[in-house]
């Protein structure tokens, strides 16, 4: 009797225990078949980005659009703060529940290299119609020979001028073809000419390290022979320029760096007019100058022997995801983004200027003066890339590990822990090791 | 049935079955699975993305010579252990005996303290914390006033580890109630022959107080050991998310989020979670193992 009971308490758990097992299988694909309960053709599209309010706005009524359009297809679209988008979009990605559609960046490097990506080479020229598409646009979403990537907008980095804060401080507004020098000399003044709490940059040493060796003929990330793109010696030069330049007194304090991070727009110092310069993409321009009554604009970024180091590039883009059951739809929801001159109306240049000529036409008709002054920046910007011509760059392998190491790096510099050249011994040590550990 | 005679004694045993059934579905589908996973998981090289590899124990010996950020954030969490629950149970113990002298309107007091209990793990308080301890906030406002000028609480690295223990400390109110429950089962006739023998406020809280309290007190420690090891929001919402300024705020468990999660090395965080199982398994172990000489249970057995 005891074990009887014994055994069927046992069994119980058995079954319990493999009902709980197997549940993902049946729970996931049921989700992605769609409801069925309109006509049974009605496909149910998932899509994830990253982003605020505003952006979440733009892309939800395009969204609306698009099923106006596409009756037979409905889509859901999730976002999340970029703080732990990525986290979240792993972990989905890890127990085969990611979205059909998700946005990526410059990490979208990583991404392809495991194989989670959907190839979009079928689908191009039928669903997905790339003729008007730039084609170094088309090759940056191209990797290992798969087209896995559809930017949504371009953007080249320059530097964000707080205007009102060169008046207040009697400073001529800098142009295109300075250098590193006249960068260090005008933080320097705007510092000492307004006084304590207000600093002529911030430090983007980890932002604008793959710029600076560029701009020595050296690269981050050397894809095409899948290796590092510098030695220790090409980098130190750079953290000693802002070591210096920090001493100097022309840059933000490690603390309020912290506490008010640059790429935050609710707490940035650009805006807030405490700080003068500092590195920002451009298609950030805009809700920058939504935020502040400041006069801000954009000039290209200091030249170094070899030019400016930025190409106009994708600042981010679509990829499918490769166990995706409705491929066929989310070439279709690309095409739609890019080429529907209503979904670009919608879109703006949110997430950087449209990547087709005809978007572009459709955008410049009735830009704001923001968007102006970034039309004119990326214009000058691609001018520049005429005579002088960079590679396109992507985030080396495992991306985020190596931006917390660089900020470690900077913070330890920063913060007074260690001279620079120690931690820079240390920066290139810890890349070459996060470098091997993501083959 | 034949059995019928013994069946009182299984109809117990059915019936306690019964009732712990939720608790063993839960433990074997949900702890003991994937507990298992993570086992294996820690033995091999997995991306999250790709099947995993074994490679065997070289996670640990990664893990064990050449990981500086293990060994940053497991002193920097022995800190927080070390600050926070000592502080926490002598501020709990305190307040509770402040409670337990019949003051009026106890219940409210005493919900009213419980209350950050409930909140403080949450990260909403915790967002509330980083503008309190912000330059500019409440705290440095309030040092302002006696002419201190407080430092960057949350942004300079050498001050991190303090908001975030004051958030632990002030989550004293569960260990509070437990206390309470604790003082009201002292009996009044002690205190009473303790008076009449002359013993003063401090003398009766050292000779009888503490030492009825000591069962209570074991239950709250190893409650309190095991909750700090395992911080995470607070050092995850407090500091940037991912364990700066200068990994201030990398705490074990954010460091081992952060390799599973951000870094694609999910058989690393897996070891990592291992190690951490062993530790607390570990510290636990020692205060069982040393109760019987400091736990009073009252009924001339010592311990156990």
């Amino acid at each position: 009797m005891k074990k009887r009971w014994f055994i069927s308490v046992l069994a119980a758990m058995t079954v319990m225990l493999s009902a709980c097992g197997s549940s993902g299988g049946p729970a996931a694909s049921s989700g992605s078949g769609g409801e069925a309960n309109s006509g049974s053709d009605q496909v149910e599209l998932r899509m994830m980005w990253w982003g605020d309010q505003a952006r979440a706005d733009l892309t939800n009524k395009a969204l609306e659009l698009f099923e106006q359009k596409h009756p037979d297809i409905k889509v859901v679209g999730e976002f999340s703060p970029q703080d732990g988008y990525f986290d979240k979009l792993n972990t989905q990605l890890a127990s085969g529940t990611a979205p059909d559609v998700f946005f990526l960046g410059g990490n979208v490097v990583d991404y392809a290299n495991k194989g989670v990506l959907l190839d979009l080479q079928p689908y191009k020229g039928n669903e997905l119609k790339l003729d008007d598409m730039d084609t170094t646009m088309v090759q940056y979403g191209t990797i290992n020979g798969k087209l896995v990537h559809i930017s949504a907008g371009a953007n080249a980095r320059g530097i964000v001028i707080n205007k009102t804060l060169f008046e207040k401080a009697g400073i001529e507004v800098p142009q295109d073809g300075w250098n590193w020098e006249d960068y260090a000399r005008i933080s320097k003044e705007i510092s000492d000419k307004l006084g304590k709490g207000y600093y002529g940059t911030y430090n983007f040493t980890t932002d604008g390290m793959d710029i600076y060796l560029k701009q020595n003929g050296k690269q981050l990330y050397d894809m095409a022979n899948n290796k590092l793109g510098f030695e220790e010696a090409d980098i130190l030069p750079w953290f000693q320029y802002w070591d210096q330049t920090s001493k100097a007194g022309g840059v933000v304090t490690p603390e309020l760096q912290v506490s008010n991070p640059p790429n935050d727009a609710s707490k940035s110092l650009i805006i807030k007019g405490k700080v003068a310069m500092t590195l920002l993409p451009s298609n950030m321009l805009a809700s920058y100058q939504s935020l502040t009554q400041d006069e801000l604009t954009m000039v290209q970024v200091p030249r170094g022997p070899k030019g400016t180091g930025v190409v106009f590039e994708s600042s981010q883009g679509m990829s499918g995801y490769a166990k995706t059951q409705h491929p066929k739809e989310v070439a279709e929801l690309m095409d739609f983004w890019i080429n529907d001159p209503e979904a670009v109306k919608i879109l703006g240049s949110n997430r950087g200027v449209p990547v087709t000529a005809e978007g572009r036409k459709t955008l410049e008709a009735e830009a704001s003066a923001a968007d102006k002054i970034v039309y004119d920046f990326t214009s000058r910007v691609s001018e520049a890339n005429k005579k002088e011509p960079f590679a396109i760059s992507y985030n080396p392998p495992g991306n985020a590990e190596f931006i917390k190491l660089a900020d470690n790096t900077v913070q330890l510099i920063g913060f007074g822990k260690e001279n620079v050249e120690k931690a820079v011994s240390d920066f290139f040590a810890g890349t070459v090791k996060i470098f091997q550990s993501n083959q | 049935m034949r059995t019928s005679r013994r069946l009182p004694i299984h109809s117990h045993n059915r019936t306690a079955y019964a009732f712990l059934l939720p608790w063993l579905i839960g433990f074997f589908c949900l702890t003991l699975g994937p507990m298992l996973g993570s086992l294996y998981l820690s033995l091999t090289k997995y991306n999250l993305l790709r099947p995993p590899e074994w490679i065997g124990f070289a996670n640990f010996k990664q893990i064990f010579t050449n990981d500086a950020t293990f060994t940053h954030s497991l002193q920097l969490t022995f800190v927080y252990v070390l600050l926070s629950v000592p502080l926490r149970i002598i501020f709990a113990l305190l307040v509770a005996l402040a409670l337990n002298k019949g003051i009026r309107g106890l219940g409210i007091y005493r919900t009213v303290y419980y209350v950050p209990s409930l909140l403080g793990g949450s990260v909403a308080i915790s967002i509330v914390w980083r503008q309190i301890f912000d330059s500019e906030g409440v705290m440095n406002a309030f040092l302002g006033w006696f002419g201190l000028e407080g430092p960057a609480w949350i942004a300079n690295p050498d001050y991190l580890i303090y908001p975030i223990v004051t958030l632990s400390v002030w989550q004293f109110g569960s260990a509070m109630v437990i206390f309470l429950a604790g003082l009201k089962q002292v009996p009044a006739d002690l205190y009473e022959a303790s008076q009449v023998d002359g013993a003063g406020k401090i003398r009766q809280f050292f000779s009888i107080s503490l030492p009825m309290l000591t069962p209570v007190l074991f239950f709250n420690l190893i409650m309190s050991i095991i909750n700090s090891f395992q911080a995470f929001t607070p050092a995850y919402v407090i500091g940037d998310g991912h364990g700066g300024p200068l990994d201030a705020s990398m705490f074990y468990t954010l460091y081992l989020y952060l390799k599973g999660f951000s870094y694609f090395d999910m058989g690393y965080a897996s070891a990592l979670a291992w190690i951490m199982l062993l530790i607390i398994a570990v510290f636990t172990g020692i205060i069982f193992a040393t109760s019987r000489f400091w736990v009073f249970y009252g009924d001339g057995k010592g311990g156990r």
